[in-house]
């Protein structure tokens, strides 16, 4: 860190976990004073250092997983022009570092909190429910099977492709698939659904002011809904990819 | 994402690709699935009753290079192993043979779950791991 400058909050650019970001939560760096909702100083009107809030905090928003997607463009375009960098070029270090991170941290913030289902995988790590590799999260065994099953369809009709049979036989596979692509695309459309109902389940606790218990309910099962879709959207993927190669 | 060539190789050449007798009672059958990213991979083994050694080893993965490598490097390792010897086998020893990086670390998780599940399946078929009341744990396994 440069000498002559004096930093009143733990140096900006030694914290490692800055992009963890949201609203400031100590005191104001600058004068003490209670520090606003929006990333700055109620009182002096400076800039503030990226809080712990999370990203739902960053907006200025409750931590509810339904979201008015044009409500949430709108705060993060008010946000960027406010927090832009170029506002502070003629500003002190620390306010730069501020503004950089800040704005850096908006965009995590906004691409995590903008699709309903990376809201919700949000929402869960930030709650320690749902951990890369961690937590065991086995899916039904039924749809394992079911999934594994197309797949090797799929296997299979990309072989007959490859060996250049076009036949009555890749046909067949084809219709198989088509009719198996419907199903899952409907069994989507299912857990979509769920996952909506999982949703309400949880803005409902937390606005009810619902103990832990009902929230750690409504983690469990948007955990659950969040597991089976990844197995049935992955699965339409291919499918789709593979069917369209193949017309 | 830059594989290293261990993983390469495995993901070129995989190494016992294929499956096993499902009904046959000495073959156990791991199905798991990571819902990380909805890849699914079975492994199957084939135990010697009087040894308890596993005599072959089977797998199918529809998922990324790490876990086909993981699941291939899984049925390697298993083979020519006793069934508590392979229940040994850690998803960090996978991860240090095939230099994984942090993020493909759920894909080799994925084959000691596959390895587990399969050899729960074994066991339940033998009955070695009915409970109490007659049913057993892994039966959710894999069916
Ligand atoms: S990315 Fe899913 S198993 Fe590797
Ligand atoms: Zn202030």
């Amino acid at each position: 860190m440069t000498s002559g400058l004096r930093f009143p909050t733990p140096g900006i650019d030694e914290r490692t976990d800055m992009h963890a970001s949201p609203s400031p939560s100590t005191a104001c760096w600058n004068c003490g004073g209670a520090p606003g909702p929006g990333h700055f100083c109620a009182a002096c009107g400076k800039i503030q250092p990226p809080g712990d809030g999370g990203y739902f905090a960053f907006f200025a928003l409750p931590e509810k997983l339904g979201v008015d997607r044009e409500d949430l463009e709108r705060r993060y375009l008010a946000l960027s022009w406010k927090l832009h960098p170029d506002n502070f070029v003629r500003a002190g270090e620390y306010e730069r570092n501020c503004s950089l991170e800040l704005s850096s941290a908006l965009n995590d913030a906004y691409r995590a909190l903008c699709d309903p289902v990376s809201r919700a995988e949000y929402l869960l790590e930030r709650h320690g429910v749902r951990k890369e590799g961690q937590t065991k999260q086995q899916a039904p065994p039924e749809l394992l099977e079911e999934v594994f099953e197309l797949n090797e369809w799929l296997d299979e009709l990309r072989s007959a492709r490859e060996a250049g049979s076009r036949g009555a036989e890749t046909s067949e596979l084809r219709e198989r698939l088509e009719g198996a692509r419907q199903a899952f695309e409907e069994k989507l459309a299912a857990v979509d659904a769920e996952l909506g109902a999982g949703f309400a389940e949880w803005d409902a606790a937390t606005d009810g002011g619902a103990g832990d218990a009902a929230r750690g309910r409504a983690m469990a099962r948007l955990n659950e809904v969040l597991n089976r879709r990844s197995y049935i959207r992955n699965l339409v993927a291919s499918v789709t990819r593979e069917l369209e190669n193949d017309a | 994402m830059a594989y290293s060539n261990k993983v390469i190789d495995h993901y070129e050449n995989p190494r016992n690709v294929g499956s096993l007798p499902k009904n046959d009672p000495e073959v156990g059958t791991g199905m798991v699935g990571a819902p990380e990213c909805g890849d699914v991979m079975r492994l199957q083994i084939k135990v010697n009753p009087e040894t308890q050694v596993i005599e072959d080893a089977k797998f199918k993965t529809f998922g990324c290079g790490s876990a086909i490598a993981s699941s291939s490097l899984a049925t390697e390792w298993v083979k020519g192993k006793t069934v508590e010897d392979a229940l040994r086998i850690k998803n960090t020893d996978i991860v240090r043979e095939l230099s994984l990086p942090p993020v493909k670390i759920h894909c080799s998780v994925l084959a000691e779950d596959a390895i587990k599940a399969a050899i729960g399946d074994w066991k339940r078929k033998r009955g070695d791991e009915a409970g109490p009341n007659g049913t057993s744990a892994a039966a959710s396994q894999a069916e």
